[in-house]
C-alpha cells in the first residue's frame, strides 16, 4: 500500500497539476480564450450552457463537502494527504465552473439564486446520500460514494460535455480537460485504496453497495430530468453552432443530431458500465436501482 | 509670485512623491504584484516614505506613492486590509478588519 | 506595469475574492515552491549534524507534524460549515499547505534516519501539543466556526509562524529552506484567520467573551508547547525568540488582552 500512495503524494500533484497541465492557464484555460461570441449572442443556447454549467457547480460543491470531509477520517497519512489535494483540485473546479457562469454573463450578486433556479432537484439528493456518510466519517463508504460513485459520474459526464465543445467552444473544452485530468486521479485512488479496504473489512459490503444503489438511483433520474423535462439540449442545439456541420461525438453518437432519449441513453449506458466495471474490480457486486 | 495654498494638494502640503517600484525577489504573491512587497530585513532594516511594515506577517508593503497617514494598503501575503495612522510622530500600519 | 496590477487599487470585495481565490494561492505558491521538490532546492547539501543536533531536530520535527495534522484535520473538516464560498475556497488551498507540510517534515524526518516516523511521532509528542489539538478538533466536530478559525488560523498558526521563523535562522540549510517555504504559506493562513475573526467580532461583539474564555483555556498549552519546543532546540531562555511579539500581539488586535 505504501509504494501504491507514494503515487498520491503532493510533490506528484504539485508537478503534474499546477506545474504540469494547470501551467500557464486562467481559471482552467487559455489566458486569450473567450466563450464564442454566438453563444453570448445565442440567449436559448447561453442559458443551456448556464444550467449545464450550475449542475456542475453543484456536483463540484458536493465533492468539495465529501473530500475535505473525509480527510478527517482517512486511517493513514499517505490517504489524508491524496485527500488533501483532491480537496483543493474540487474547490479550483467549484471556482472554474463558477467563473464561466459569470463569462456567460451571470452577474456575481446573482449567483446563488441562479444556482437555486436551474439546479437539479435530484442531483440535492444524490448529494444527501453521500454526504450523510461523511458526516458519519464512514471512510469506506465515503470513498466509495465520491470517488467511485460521484468521480465516475462526473468522468463521464466531462468527457462527453468536452466531446460536444472540442470543436465549438475550445475555452470550455480546455476547462473540462483539465478536470478530467484530476477526476482521473481521484477515481484511480478510490479504486486502489478502497480495493484494499472492502478485503479487510467485508462486513461494510451490504451497506456501501446499499448506498450506490441510492446514488445510481438519483443520479438516473438526474440525467433523465436535464436530457428531456427540464429542457434539454436539443432545442438548443438546434441553434447551437455546430448543427449541419460534421458533429462532434460520444460514444458513437452525432451530438449535434442525436434525440435527447439518445443522449440520455448512452451517457446512462456509459456511466453504469464503468460503475459495473469499477465496483467489480474492487470487490462489490453493483446493485441496479430498479 | 505668491502660491494660493487652496491650490496646494492636500491643503499646503508638498506634493506626494512618486516612485517606480522594482522587483526585490519576493515571491510569495503572484508575479504581477511582487514588486508591490518586500522581505522585512530585521532590525537594521529602514522603511522607505513609501512602505509600511505589515504587523501581522512581517512584509514590508510598498507603494508607488509616498504614504501618508489616513492612506489604505493592502498586505496579500496574509490578505490584511490595513491603515496608515500617525502615533508619536511615527507613521505605522493598523489593521482594519 | 498595467494598470490593474496595483493592488492597493482594488476595492475591499475586489481585493477578498483576489486573495481567496484558487488562482491566487496557485500563482503565489509558484514563487517559492517551483524546482524546489518537497520545498528544498535540489543542490542544497546536507550539513553533518552530531547525534545530539540530530536527536533534538527529530524530537522538534516530531512535534511540528503533530501540529501540522492538527491542522490537517482542522482545516478540512471545517470547509463544511465554512460561511461562504470564498472561505470554502480558501480552506480547501490551506488543506493541501498543511498536507505538503506533513509531507515535507516527513520527508525531512527519513532523511535524518528515521526508519518509521509515526511511531517517532507518537513515542515523542508534546503532551500539551496533543491537548490542544483535541480541543482543536472539538471544536470542529461541534461546527463552531469562531472558535475553530481561532484556535487554528489565530493561535496555532501563530505558534507556528513564530517558531518556525525563529527556527529557519539557526537550523541547517535544508532544514532552513523548508521552513522558509511553510512559513511563506503560514502568513496567507494567519492573516486570513485574524481578518475573518476580526470582521466576525465588529458585528457580533457577544463572541468576544466566549472566545476570551477560550484563550484562557488554550494559552497555556501554547505557552507549554512553545517552551518545550525551544528547549529541544536548545535555545537558552534569553534567547528565546519573543512569542509575546507575535502570538499575544495578535490576540490584543482582536481585542484579547494578554
Amino acid at each position: 500500500m505504501a509504494d501504491f500512495l507514494s503515487n498520491y503524494s503532493i510533490q506528484k500533484w504539485l508537478e503534474s497539476c499546477p506545474q504540469g497541465y494547470l501551467e500557464d492557464t486562467v481559471y482552467g484555460h487559455g489566458v486569450d480564450e473567450r466563450e464564442p461570441e454566438d453563444l453570448l449572442q445565442n440567449e436559448a443556447y447561453r442559458e443551456q450552457q448556464i444550467r449545464t454549467t450550475v449542475q456542475l457547480i453543484a456536483g463540484e460543491r458536493c465533492a468539495l463537502a465529501a473530500s475535505s470531509g473525509l480527510v478527517n477520517a482517512a486511517p493513514d497519512q499517505a490517504s489524508k494527504t491524496f485527500l488533501a489535494t483532491q480537496t483543493l483540485d474540487e474547490g479550483r473546479h467549484v471556482e472554474i465552473f463558477t467563473q464561466r457562469l459569470y463569462d456567460l454573463g451571470v452577474k456575481p450578486i446573482d449567483l446563488e439564486s441562479t444556482i437555486k433556479a436551474y439546479v437539479n432537484p435530484h442531483l440535492g439528493k444524490f448529494a444527501e446520500v453521500l454526504l450523510e456518510k461523511i458526516d458519519k466519517k464512514d471512510f469506506v463508504a465515503g470513498v466509495v460514494g465520491q470517488n467511485i460513485v460521484l468521480e465516475g459520474m462526473a468522468f463521464s459526464v466531462f468527457e462527453m460535455l468536452h466531446a460536444g465543445a472540442e470543436t465549438s467552444n475550445p475555452k470550455f473544452a480546455r476547462t473540462l480537460s483539465g478536470t478530467i485530468a484530476d477526476e482521473r486521479r481521484h477515481v484511480g485512488f478510490g479504486e486502489n485504496r478502497i480495493g484494499e479496504l472492502i478485503r479487510r473489512y467485508p462486513e461494510k459490503k451490504p451497506e456501501v453497495q446499499r448506498m450506490q444503489r441510492d446514488m445510481t438511483k438519483h443520479m438516473l433520474a438526474t440525467f433523465h430530468e436535464a436530457f428531456a423535462r427540464n429542457g434539454g439540449p436539443t432545442e438548443a442545439r438546434a441553434s447551437a453552432p455546430q448543427k449541419g456541420k460534421p458533429g462532434p461525438t460520444y460514444q458513437g453518437l452525432n451530438l449535434a443530431e442525436a434525440s435527447n432519449e439518445d443522449m440520455e441513453e448512452a451517457l446512462s449506458a456509459t456511466v453504469l458500465k464503468e460503475f459495473k466495471t469499477r465496483l467489480g474490480r474492487i470487490g462489490l457486486d453493483y446493485q441496479s436501482p430498479v | 509670485m505668491m502660491t494660493d495654498p487652496l491650490e496646494l494638494p492636500s491643503g499646503g502640503r508638498r506634493p506626494r512623491l512618486f516612485f517606480d517600484l522594482e522587483e526585490t525577489g519576493f515571491n510569495e504573491v503572484p508575479k504581477r504584484f511582487r514588486r508591490f512587497y518586500r522581505r522585512w530585513r530585521g532590525a537594521g532594516d529602514k522603511l522607505g516614505p513609501n512602505e509600511a511594515l505589515c504587523p501581522v506577517c512581517k512584509v514590508v508593503i510598498r507603494s508607488t506613492k509616498e504614504l501618508r497617514a489616513g492612506d489604505r494598503v493592502y498586505c496579500m501575503p496574509c490578505m490584511s486590509r490595513l491603515e496608515l495612522v500617525e502615533e508619536e510622530g511615527m507613521l505605522i500600519a493598523k489593521v482594519i478588519y | 506595469m498595467a494598470q490593474g496590477d496595483n493592488p492597493h487599487d482594488l476595492d475591499e470585495a475586489e481585493f477578498r475574492a483576489t486573495v481567496h481565490s484558487f488562482e491566487f494561492w496557485f500563482e503565489a505558491v509558484e514563487g517559492y515552491l517551483h524546482g524546489r521538490p518537497y520545498g528544498v532546492s535540489p543542490g542544497l547539501q546536507d550539513i553533518e549534524l552530531s547525534e545530539r543536533q540530530r536527536q533534538g531536530l527529530i524530537m522538534t520535527l516530531c512535534n511540528y507534524c503533530v501540529g501540522e495534522t492538527a491542522a490537517l484535520d482542522a482545516s478540512s473538516g471545517m470547509i463544511g460549515f465554512a460561511p461562504d464560498r470564498g472561505a470554502k475556497i480558501f480552506l480547501a488551498t490551506q488543506v493541501v499547505d498543511e498536507g505538503r507540510h506533513l509531507e515535507v517534515l516527513l520527508h525531512r524526518m527519513k532523511q535524518l534516519g528515521v526508519a518509521d516516523p509515526d511511531a517517532e511521532i507518537a513515542q515523542r509528542a508534546n503532551r500539551s501539543l496533543l491537548k490542544f489539538k483535541d480541543r482543536l478538533l472539538d471544536f470542529v466536530d461541534a461546527r463552531d466556526w469562531e472558535a475553530s478559525v481561532f484556535a487554528q488560523n489565530v493561535i496555532l498558526e501563530c505558534l507556528e509562524f513564530t517558531v518556525f521563523r525563529h527556527h529557519a535562522g539557526t537550523a541547517d540549510p535544508v532544514t532552513a529552506e523548508m521552513l522558509r517555504g511553510i512559513v511563506s504559506d503560514e502568513r496567507r493562513h494567519m492573516g486570513f484567520g485574524e481578518n475573518d475573526l476580526g470582521r466576525r467580532l465588529l458585528t457580533a461583539p457577544h463572541t468576544h467573551d466566549r472566545l476570551c474564555k477560550i484563550k484562557r483555556e488554550l494559552d497555556s498549552l501554547v505557552l507549554d508547547t512553545f517552551a518545550e519546543t525551544m528547549g529541544e532546540l536548545g535555545i537558552e531562555h534569553d534567547d528565546r525568540p519573543d512569542l509575546a511579539g507575535d502570538y499575544l500581539a495578535a490576540v490584543a488586535r482582536l481585542g484579547f488582552g494578554a
